[in-house]
Formats: structure tokens, C-alpha cells, sequence
């Protein structure tokens, strides 16, 4: 699969409810084989994106396309091209689970014999082959994730949309369900995850999306995301010994901006500020840190990680801008 | 609810004013009141028969599943105070029932003819008896149950058994010297409805002339007691962590079992429950495959124990006709027959029907269902197909008892085929009313009891004016309410007791009609606006 190809694409999608704006112009661009993130805090408008997308929701103004059809006006091309996992398993009482695989693939139409080798097929390829004869609504939460990752690969979509796959998993759980999404993207299919669980995201995704009320507010990798949030990077360094810290401290002090916060961590014998001076610079204050006599260990930038990000983003009185630029502007809200 | 109050209270209110006097005549003996008092009594006790259950049903299980019980058995509230609390929960609305018929009943003292020492407070005792009784009853269930809508089935299950099934035996062996005439006449005893007529004077369910021994309410306030001892005691020791013990099946499947074992399974259940199922043919309907598989009793061989039960039934009825038992007739056998079948079909149809689109939602399938290629008409077509197989399955099973009724006297034949029609209609009736009421609501259980709480007034309502037949109301008052009601038509056609004198058809059949083709459309553009992206 062509991974330039774009294969999602949101343009200007809001969506009112009344007054209510549930989504507010979000534009962005999924590619093959990639998978994206959607994260925000409850009510950010994921769910809604989610279902103007699987053709459950139409959005106000603004477009929706997967693989080129509309998802308002191509909704049974659209069925065929997404697999669908709502926050909800959506049990039924009584089956077993390849009984109920059985009954979405008679519903999307696969021949009997091809849908019995398709469904060991993904049985095998999502971990659920050992529970094919427990009943659905017996099986514990993780399973039960399991089981709606193989229901959305029955009809082989291209494009699958995962509402918060990994939450309510225990951390083993957490840790397949990543490993299956992985192998699911290596297979080429496109996956938007929508999730709380920051750390999964960050591990898998290729590109994150944050949005609150509505808006997108950043949109690229963690570390171009990282960099939206601020100009100012976070340095730290390991001295050997807390002995030198407030040497060490005062010379950093005298080489960045005046108002930057220094903290000195004696028990674990390190200093981090924030500053906004150049690379040159940096290695200028490293040298005299050096010829000051500072014993350092180590001297570093810490990343930004997405829960810094998000968390920046979440907070109402964050002086941020009210949308990050998006790297390679494949996104804008 | 409060509608529901008002509406009972008018009722309450055109009945004693039907009846109040306009001339200056005195009617000593008071004859006016007590048609009026009877027909009041049957409705408050078919109001608290159809209405009252349903609280206690979900009370616990509702509890249960939304987690809460839990919290609640984790405080200092003992086992019993959390039941009485429950209890007294259900008896209260069961008050305020009656507490607001006391203005009517007033008015029928006022009247004449009853005593503030006789039947008045003899009644309210009684339906104060039938409050507790199935209000216990109702929590027991309740306290088994795992699932809403299967709590509230089988509480009404249970109640159908106790106040009109347990009148069968009794009107069928009554006046034999036999251990079943006995058994019979105790188990009458059971029914509200059997001790609310004796005390009433009207008589016993069935008399045919025969004089029946007195002290049934005596019997059903000692039989009332007794259930109501044992439901409280049996639900007071579930209340503890017992309720949640229940092992997650581990989906043992007969094709992994020796082939000998596999072998005596079949021959035991003639299908298999646990065998491994095959897949979907596309030449079905796969909603419809799915309605049967996930339903509790929609497995080959609960259906198939479900037809054959039918069909004995039946034809043991058919059989007792032609022993010609206490020179009972086709139809008065008929009669039963249409009796057990449409209580069979108000039973199970909104069980099956009402939480169709419901149950859907509520479980959260329907996105699912909304994101697969079916259409929508599709979707609503395989599960009401999935509802009317069972129903024909039933009714058909049901037919033998006629075939031999026809066989005995083949003059029946028209006659049969007229109430066979009665019960299609029935049935399809019953169906698309739950099913139309049920899309309206996003839960199971308040669509269930909605469903059963229209299609019981529909057959109910209308024989309590047929009770008062003669007297408060006329022919013309009868035939007219008697038209909608589905148990009414059947019994016409087969000239069966206290129905001879009504001409039915074909305008039961227009209703039934009209109002299943109403019901369809309230389904269809309920089902096309849910189904719609929001």
C-alpha cells in the first residue's frame, strides 16, 4: 500500500448540536498504514469525529472522505471500507463468540466458507482462537476488546476506527492489545485509536491529535507536538554529587533569560531549567560548566512527552496558541 | 404514572355514575350497588395483577446489574431491612392503587346494599393479601434473575400460573370422585380470582350447575400467607453474596467430547445444545439466525420442547373431549383451548417482540447492526420473522387438539377454521403492538412493560364490562367493548359459554387489522429514525 496515499481526510468538519458546537472545523489527513491518535479530554468531540466518520453522525458543514467516498453521501461504500469499534462491546446474550463473528460476517455478506477460513484467519491474528466457543457476554473486558477488534477485521476493511481500545485492560491486556494494533498497521490498514491511556498512544502512534472543546489543537508526532507547546525546551544535567549544585546553578542562571526557572533537585543530584536559547548557546553553557570545575555526568534535553502535551493543551488557562501548527500541514482545527 | 392514576380514578368515577339512581325510587335490596361494587372489585384486581408485578420484578436485578447492590449489601442495612425496604417500596404504590379507589368504593356504600362489615372490607383485605403476595413473589424473581426483561417474564409467568392456570384443574375434574377433582379444588385456592368471586357471590370459575364446597378465601388468605412466608424467607437469603456467585459458563462444546458421549447427547436432547453450530447460510435471514441463537429458549431444542409440550396439551384436551369427561362438549373444550393459547401468546409474544429494537440499543449492538451493508427494513424483517416462526411454531403445535375436536364433530369444521383465523390475527396482533410499543423506548424493561401492560388491557379490559354483562352494562355495551378484545372473537366463534350471544366477526378482525397495521407503521418510522445518522 501506497503510505503517501492519503486515505482518511477531514476537511473544515464541524458539527453543531444547537448552540452546542461538538466539532469545530477539524481538518486532517490520515495516511495508509499509519496509525493516528485522537486523544482529549470526555466531551472533546472524539466520539462525534468517530461517527461522522463510520457514517453515524452527519456533520454540519465541512466533508468527510475514506479511501475517496463521502461519508454522507457514500455510506454503504463506506461500510465496506471501515471496521468499527464502538466504546461499547455490544454483547448479545447466548453466543459464542464464533457465533457472533459469524453472524457480522453473514451480515456483511461473506460466503459461508470463505467466512469460516476467515475467521480463523483473524481468530488467529487477534490471540482469540482459545476462546471461540465461550459465550460473549462471559468473557472478561480485555477479551471482550479482543473480540471487537476481530469483529472490525471480518470484511477486511481497509481503514479501522477504534474507540478507547485499550481502556478498562489490565496492563498485560494494555500491552497485547498494542502489540495487535501494531501488526494490524505492518498489515496496512489504516487505524484511528481514540484513547485516555496517553502512554499506549504514544508508543504506537505515528501522528497524535489533540482535541478539546471541539478544536483541533495539535496535530503531527509527540515530539513536533512537544515543540508546539512551547519554544522553550526543558535541559537537564547530572552532576556527580549534590555538593556542586548551586555552583552549578549560578552559572546557568548568568547564561539564559533572566526570569527562567532553575530547580535544583539535590536528591537527585540535578538541575533543570527552561530556556529558549539557541543549540550554540547551549553548548557555550556546557563548556562553562565545564571550565568551572562542575563534574556533569550528563547534559540533556528531556522530551516533552504526551501527557505534558495533552495536559498543556487540557488546562483552560494555558497561555498556548489556540492551534498548534501541524507538521508537514497535514492537519488544522 | 400519574396518568395512569387519573385515568383509574375516572373509571372509577363513570362507574358509580352509570349506576347512581336519577329517579325516586329506593332500590332496598341494594342490587345497583353491587353490580357496580363487583365490577370495581374484578378491575382493581386486574389492575394490581397487570400493574403491581413489574416493580418488584426489576427491583433487585436492576440493583444487581447496575452495581449498586453491591454498595448495598456493604453497609450496616441488614439482608431483612433491605427487603422489607423493597417491600414496602412496592406496597406503598399498591396503597395509593387502592387508596384511590376508596372515594368509589364510598360512593357504592353510599348506595346500598354493601356492609362496612361484609364484602367491603372482606375485599380490601383480600387485594391488600394479593398486594403482599406477589409483591414477595415479584422480589423473589427478582432475586434469581439475571437480566431485567427475563425477571419481569417470569414474574408474570409465575402470576398467570397462580391467579388463572391454577383455576384449569379445578374447572376441568370439578364434581368427579378423584384424587385430581381434589387436587383441583386446593389448587383454585391459589387464585385471588376464585376467592374474590366466592366473596363476591358469583359463584365458582366454570360451575356448570355444580355446587363447589365454600372457604376459598379462607384457603387463599392461608395459601396467600404461606407464599408470601416462603418468597420473603428465600429472598431475605439471597440478599448476601450468594446473589453474585455465578461462575462464567466455560462454553464447553459436545464436539471436543468422546463420540459415545456425543452420541447419548443426541439421542437425550434430539439436538444437541452444545454442539458447534454452522455457520450462517446467505440464504437467510442472519438477524433473524441471530434474534434465535441469542435468545434464552430460542435454541432448537428449547423450541422443540416448547412444540411438543403445546401439542400434548392439546391433544390431551382433545382426548378428554372425546371421553366425554362430565359431558363436557367441543366447545367448552374449545373454549379452554382458546383460553391456554392466548394466554400462551400474551405470555411470550412481548418477550419475544417488545425488545426488539430495545434490547438493540440497550445492549449496544445497534451501531453495530447500523455500520454492516443490511438495510435497515432488513434488519427489522429478520427479527420479526424470528418472532413469528416461534408463533407459528406454537399455534401450530396447538392445531391437533382441534383436528381431533373436527374429527369428533366435523359440523365444527368452518367454526374451527374461523378460530384458527381468531388466532393468527391474535398473534400478529400481539406481535407488532409489543413490537411497535418497544421501538418507542430504549430499554428492555420498560418496553416489556409497556407491551404487556397495553396487550393485557386489551384482554382484559374489555371481559371485566363482558363480566358485567346483563347488568350494569347491555348487549350493546358488551358487543361493543368485546369487539377489540382478541380472546372474545374465538370464544364467539366456537359458542362457548356466556359468548353465544355475541356476533364478533368480522369486527374484531378489522381491529386487529387496523391496529397491527398501525403498529407496524409505528415501528417502521421508529425503527427509520433511530436508524437515521444523528
Amino acid at each position: 500500500m501506497d503510505s503517501d496515499k492519503p486515505v482518511v481526510v477531514l476537511e473544515r468538519l464541524t458539527k453543531r448540536y444547537g448552540s452546542f458546537t461538538a466539532l469545530d472545523d477539524l481538518s486532517m489527513t490520515l495516511h495508509a498504514g499509519q496509525i493516528v491518535g485522537l486523544i482529549g479530554p470526555n466531551g472533546a468531540g472524539k466520539t462525534t469525529a468517530i461517527k461522522i466518520l463510520v457514517g453515524l453522525s452527519r456533520p454540519t458543514s465541512g466533508t468527510a472522505r475514506i479511501g475517496g467516498a463521502d461519508c454522507v453521501r457514500d455510506v454503504r461504500k463506506i461500510k465496506r471500507l471501515v471496521g468499527y469499534m464502538p466504546d461499547r462491546f455490544g454483547s448479545y446474550d447466548n453466543m459464542r463468540v464464533r457465533e457472533y463473528l459469524d453472524f457480522f460476517g453473514a451480515a456483511f455478506g461473506i460466503r459461508r466458507r470463505q467466512r469460516t477460513k476467515r475467521i480463523d484467519e483473524i481468530m488467529e491474528t487477534t490471540g482469540t482462537t482459545y476462546m471461540k466457543d465461550r459465550f460473549v457476554e462471559s468473557l472478561s473486558h480485555g477479551m471482550q476488546q479482543r473480540v471487537g477488534v476481530a469483529r472490525t477485521l471480518l470484511h477486511d476493511p481497509q481503514v479501522l476506527i477504534l474507540d478507547e481500545p485499550a481502556n478498562g485492560l489490565d496492563p498485560q491486556a494494555r500491552i497485547e492489545m498494542r502489540d495487535l494494533l501494531l501488526r494490524l498497521a505492518q498489515l496496512g490498514k489504516t487505524l484511528l485509536v481514540t484513547s485516555h491511556i496517553l502512554p499506549e498512544l504514544s508508543r504506537i502512534c505515528d501522528r497524535v491529535g489533540i482535541l478539546t472543546h471541539g478544536k483541533l489543537r495539535a496535530f503531527g508526532t509527540i515530539e513536533q507536538i512537544g515543540r508546539q507547546i512551547s519554544q522553550r525546551r526543558t535541559i537537564e544535567a547530572h552532576l556527580i554529587g549534590a555538593a556542586q549544585i548551586s555552583a552549578a546553578a549560578a552559572i546557568i542562571r548568568d547564561a539564559i533569560e533572566p526570569q527562567a526557572d532553575v530547580v535544583e533537585a539535590v536528591a537527585e543530584e540535578a538541575i533543570r531549567f527552561r530556556t529558549a536559547i539557541p543549540e550554540s548557546e547551549l553548548g557555550e553553557l556546557l563548556a562553562q560548566l565545564v571550565r568551572g570545575g562542575i563534574r556533569i555526568v550528563q547534559f540533556r534535553e528531556v522530551q516533552t512527552d504526551l501527557e505534558e502535551a495533552f495536559m498543556s493543551f487540557a488546562r483552560p488557562d494555558e497561555g498556548r496558541p489556540e492551534t498548534a501548527f501541524v507538521a508537514g500541514g497535514a492537519a488544522r482545527g | 404514572m400519574m396518568l395512569f392514576q387519573v385515568g383509574l380514578i375516572a373509571v372509577f368515577v363513570v362507574l358509580v355514575m352509570v349506576r347512581w339512581p336519577t329517579d325516586d325510587r329506593v332500590a332496598l335490596a341494594g342490587l345497583r350497588s353491587q353490580q357496580v361494587f363487583r365490577l370495581f372489585a374484578y378491575g382493581l384486581l386486574t389492575t394490581l395483577l397487570i400493574l403491581l408485578p413489574v416493580f418488584p420484578a426489576t427491583s433487585i436485578v436492576r440493583e444487581k446489574n447496575q452495581g449498586t447492590l453491591e454498595l448495598l449489601l456493604n453497609t450496616p442495612l441488614g439482608p431483612v431491612r433491605i427487603f422489607l425496604g423493597k417491600l414496602l417500596g412496592v406496597l406503598g404504590l399498591a396503597g395509593i392503587l387502592l387508596a384511590l379507589s376508596l372515594p368509589a368504593a364510598a360512593a357504592c356504600y353510599a348506595l346500598g346494599g354493601l356492609s362496612l362489615t361484609g364484602e367491603l372490607p372482606r375485599v380490601y383485605a383480600l387485594l391488600a393479601l394479593v398486594a403482599v403476595q406477589y409483591s414477595t413473589v415479584g422480589l423473589y424473581v427478582s432475586s434469581r434473575s439475571n437480566t431485567i426483561d427475563g425477571a419481569v417474564r417470569w414474574t408474570y409467568g409465575v402470576i398467570l400460573f397462580l391467579a388463572v392456570i391454577s383455576l384449569g384443574p379445578h374447572a376441568f375434574f370439578q364434581g368427579q370422585d378423584s384424587y385430581l377433582a381434589t387436587l383441583g379444588a386446593w389448587l383454585r385456592c391459589v387464585s385471588p380470582i376464585a376467592a374474590l368471586m366466592e366473596l363476591l357471590g358469583a359463584g365458582d370459575i366454570g360451575g356448570q350447575g355444580l355446587l363447589s364446597a365454600g372457604g376459598v378465601p379462607g384457603r387463599f388468605a392461608i395459601a396467600s400467607l404461606v407464599i408470601t412466608a416462603v418468597a420473603s424467607i428465600a429472598t431475605i437469603g439471597r440478599l448476601n453474596h450468594r446473589i453474585f456467585d455465578r461462575a462464567r459458563p466455560q462454553g464447553r462444546i459436545s464436539d471436543d467430547r468422546r463420540i459415545d458421549e456425543q452420541r447419548a447427547r443426541r439421542i437425550l436432547f434430539l439436538v444437541d445444545p452444545q454442539r458447534r453450530s454452522r455457520g450462517i447460510s446467505l440464504l437467510v435471514n442472519p438477524v433473524m439466525m441471530k434474534e434465535f441463537r441469542c435468545r434464552r429458549f430460542g435454541r432448537l431444542h428449547w423450541l422443540l420442547r416448547l412444540v411438543a409440550g403445546c401439542a400434548i396439551l392439546s391433544l390431551a384436551l382433545s382426548v378428554a373431549t372425546t371421553k366425554g369427561a362430565l359431558d363436557w362438549g367441543a366447545a367448552e373444550i374449545g373454549g379452554i383451548m382458546v383460553y391456554l393459547q392466548v394466554a400462551l401468546v400474551v405470555l411470550i409474544t412481548p418477550s419475544l417482540a417488545a425488545g426488539l429494537i430495545a434490547g438493540e440499543r440497550e445492549s449496544g449492538g445497534w451501531p453495530l447492526l447500523q455500520t454492516t451493508p443490511m438495510s435497515v427494513f432488513r434488519i427489522v424483517w429478520g427479527k420479526l420473522l424470528s418472532v413469528i416462526l416461534t408463533l407459528v411454531l406454537l399455534l401450530c403445535a396447538t392445531l391437533p387438539g382441534y383436528a381431533v375436536m373436527v374429527k369428533v364433530d366435523p359440523g365444527m369444521r368452518s367454526q374451527v377454521e374461523r378460530v384458527v383465523i381468531c388466532l393468527a390475527a391474535t398473534a400478529g396482533f400481539a406481535m407488532l403492538l409489543s413490537a411497535g410499543i418497544g421501538s418507542l423506548f430504549r430499554r428492555t424493561a420498560p418496553a416489556m412493560i409497556c407491551a404487556y401492560t397495553a396487550l393485557i388491557a386489551v384482554c382484559a379490559g374489555p371481559m371485566l364490562i363482558w363480566m358485567g354483562r346483563d347488568a350494569p352494562f347491555g348487549h350493546g355495551t358488551v358487543q361493543s367493548a368485546l369487539t377489540i378484545n382478541p380472546i372474545a372473537a374465538p370464544l364467539s366463534v366456537i359458542r362457548a359459554s356466556g359468548f353465544e350471544n355475541y356476533d364478533l366477526i368480522p369486527a374484531n378482525w378489522w381491529f386487529l387489522g387496523i391496529a397491527s397495521a398501525v403498529s407496524l407503521m409505528v415501528l417502521i418510522i421508529q425503527t427509520g429514525r433511530v436508524w437515521r445518522p444523528q
